[in-house]
């Protein structure tokens, strides 16, 4: 029985509201996880080749295409650029990006509009070789017979060796052009043959000493900032909430203050603050480790207490009410049937103060500085890793702050599920 | 016993000055009025949940005014009912006991006989979002009624029950009310709950209380 009722009063259709609310979410959420996505897929999981100097040398595609020597039998990693079609070796030609052996002495590199003078982009380096292995000392040095482009404090992966006790992750402690050194234990036979790669960016930043440094501090001053400011933010939030006096507009205020202001603004003046503090104060807070707690308390705390403030704000003062005329005094009341019910509120709370406590970086920066393995944490080690042009680095720092903050959000939710189902 | 005399009470713009009552011990008095007329306000004063600004308090036969809501001796059972969501009917029906240290033994002997008073034997391992409204109600009654006070304040305690729970929760009321020998002050809407129960009648109109007899 469709059709018009008797009045003829028909009422619109639900669905572009609907639909409407679907779009505006989805393309959110869509967007949320695209975002965390992107970050886990560009990061190359795999181990690199140790490559040597760049063959192609530069100029223009004036006469259709260029020619570059190689050595046969060789492995070589190409890069296509912007105008390249492809490489021609021998009879069949390479599109893709990556590593290819060649048997003749030339590749040619194909552009992508012959005839047009465009720049050579293209990119063509060969594989590190290792020409010999020496020990002396624990310390074995490995010769390439390209230059390997490796810095002293990287990792590098050692594998294929004909002996035990050589493959590993080991970190380079001397280079010179086509020398890296690194340790090795004592009494580990001689190795004739290895081969060198670049293990991934994760495994480069987990095993630093600086970024397990960061890591380390970056856990226990979140943690300390959030107990610090659960112990602040409960009692702010319970009178903020239960009692009226004079001058609570003012204080309202002043607790928004580290939300409102920019972060940056916030260090610069608590930087400013320890100038007018005693000595012995300033030089055990300021640049050191406790400068880190404080930057990022003074901004976490903000922001658990204004969720603990919303919490008992939802709790009626009825229960209080009720314990009171029982037998409770306000501190029993508060304890017995405030805090229980409080609990999720805390929660959340913790949560919020934990997560802002790691991605402070701005107050940090500035109230303690950037200094390694004593005042770096996660977001300082980004920002090293961006600055030394270690983009994947950054990545991988990146990585490791996202991992922390869900195992974190896990725990969080755990507790609160435990709450809701016990 | 309930004596007010010459109350004042001032809660915003909202004013209730030169208020008396008496209620004789082991009555049940019944307080009606229209809705904001006050009513609930001077419960809260008599359970010292509000200040008053002049005037005096006797409970049983102490002056209460200047002590606080917890050594005035009084069970109060608001309106929203108000039990402690985090507790099982068990430990809402302990609370005021173990407040008051008492032994674990005598705590389940009156908790068992509470329960026993109010028919709540079977909900004692429950937790308020498991229980009826009427469940509810008895629970709250039980948790106002553990430590034996002098005066129990109801805070129109039928008003979100149906007419069957309604005529039950009268009985129980009634029976509370004679095994327990305590002074009721309860509050309402209804005219037919008042006459049912009220030994005594009184009206808040006008910011005054008048004894209808």
């Amino acid at each position: 029985m469709s059709g018009p009722p008797p009045s003829g009063f028909r009422v619109a259709s639900d669905k572009p509201f609907l639909v409407g609310l679907g779009v505006l979410g989805g393309s959110y959420l869509l967007i949320i996880a695209a975002m965390v996505l992107a970050d886990l897929m560009f990061l190359d999981y795999g181990d690199r080749p140790v490559l040597g100097p760049e063959m192609v040398k530069q100029g223009r595609y004036t006469g259709g295409e260029a020619t570059v020597a190689v050595e046969p039998g060789r492995s070589y990693f190409f890069q296509r650029g912007e105008n390249e079609a492809g490489l021609k070796l021998d009879d069949q030609s390479v599109t893709g990006d990556g590593l290819f052996q060649t048997d003749g002495s030339t590749v040619t590199l194909l552009p992508d509009q012959p005839g047009q003078n465009k720049p050579v982009t293209a990119s063509l380096r060969p594989k590190a070789r290792v020409l010999g292995i020496a020990v002396t000392n624990h310390v074995a040095t490995v010769t390439t017979d390209v230059m390997h482009g490796l810095l002293w404090g990287e990792f590098i992966r050692v594998s294929g060796t004909d002996a035990p006790g050589w493959d590993g992750v080991r970190e380079i402690s001397d280079t010179t052009t086509n020398q890296l050194s690194f340790a090795v234990a004592d009494g580990t036979p001689a190795a004739t043959t290895l081969v060198l790669s670049k293990p991934n960016p994760l495994v480069q930043a987990l095993r630093s000493r600086d970024i397990r440094f960061s890591i380390k501090l970056s856990l226990v001053s979140c943690t300390l900032t959030t107990l610090l400011s659960l112990w602040v933010s409960v009692p702010i939030g319970y009178m903020m909430s239960r009692f009226e006096f004079r001058g609570k507009p003012v204080i309202d205020t002043l607790l928004d203050i580290p939300i409102v202001l920019p972060p940056l603004v916030v260090g610069l003046s608590l930087l400013i603050l320890f100038r007018y503090m005693p000595e012995w104060l300033s030089d055990a807070v300021v640049y050191k480790w406790p400068a880190v707690v404080l930057a990022q308390f003074m901004v976490a705390c903000a922001f658990a207490v204004r969720t603990m403030r919303v919490t008992f704000d939802q709790i009626p003062q009825r229960f209080e009410q009720v314990a009171l005329t029982l037998g409770c005094n306000r501190r029993q009341a508060f304890w017995r049937v405030i805090m229980p019910q409080a609990r999720g509120g805390l929660l959340a709370a913790g949560t919020l103060a934990w997560a802002r406590a790691l991605g402070e970086f701005g107050p940090i920066l500035v109230f303690a500085g950037a200094t390694r393995q004593k005042t770096e944490v996660l977001p300082t080690s980004a920002f090293l890793e961006l600055q030394a042009g270690r983009t994947e680095g950054m990545l991988a720092v990146s990585l490791i702050m996202i991992a922390a903050a869900v195992v974190v959000f896990i725990i969080a939710r755990t507790l609160g599920m435990k709450r809701i189902f016990a | 016993m309930i004596v007010l005399e010459n109350i004042a009470l001032r809660q915003g713009s909202f004013e209730l000055s030169d208020l008396s009552l008496d209620l004789a011990a082991g009555e049940y008095g019944v307080l009606m009025g229209r809705s904001g007329c006050g009513k609930t306000t001077l419960l809260e004063a008599i359970c010292g949940l509000r200040k008053i600004e002049s005037g005096r308090i006797i409970l049983g036969d102490r002056n209460v005014t200047e002590l606080p809501p917890a050594e005035r001796g009084v069970g109060y059972v608001p309106q929203d009912r108000a039990l402690f969501p985090t507790l099982i009917v068990r430990e809402q029906l302990a609370f005021a006991l173990v407040l008051r240290a008492l032994g674990q033994t005598e705590i389940t002997r009156r908790v068992d006989e509470l329960a026993e008073l109010l028919g709540i034997t079977d909900l004692l391992d429950r937790t308020p979002d498991k229980l009826s409204g009427g469940e509810a109600q008895r629970v709250a009654l039980g948790r106002a009624l553990a430590h034996r006070p002098l005066v129990l304040c109801l805070d129109e305690p039928l008003a979100a029950l149906d007419e069957e729970l309604h005529d039950e929760m009268c009985r129980l009321l009634e029976r509370v009310h004679r095994e327990t020998g305590v002074t009721i002050l309860h509050i309402t809407h209804s005219p037919s709950e008042a006459k049912r129960l009220a030994g005594c009648h009184f009206r808040l109109a006008n910011g005054k209380v008048q004894r209808d007899e």
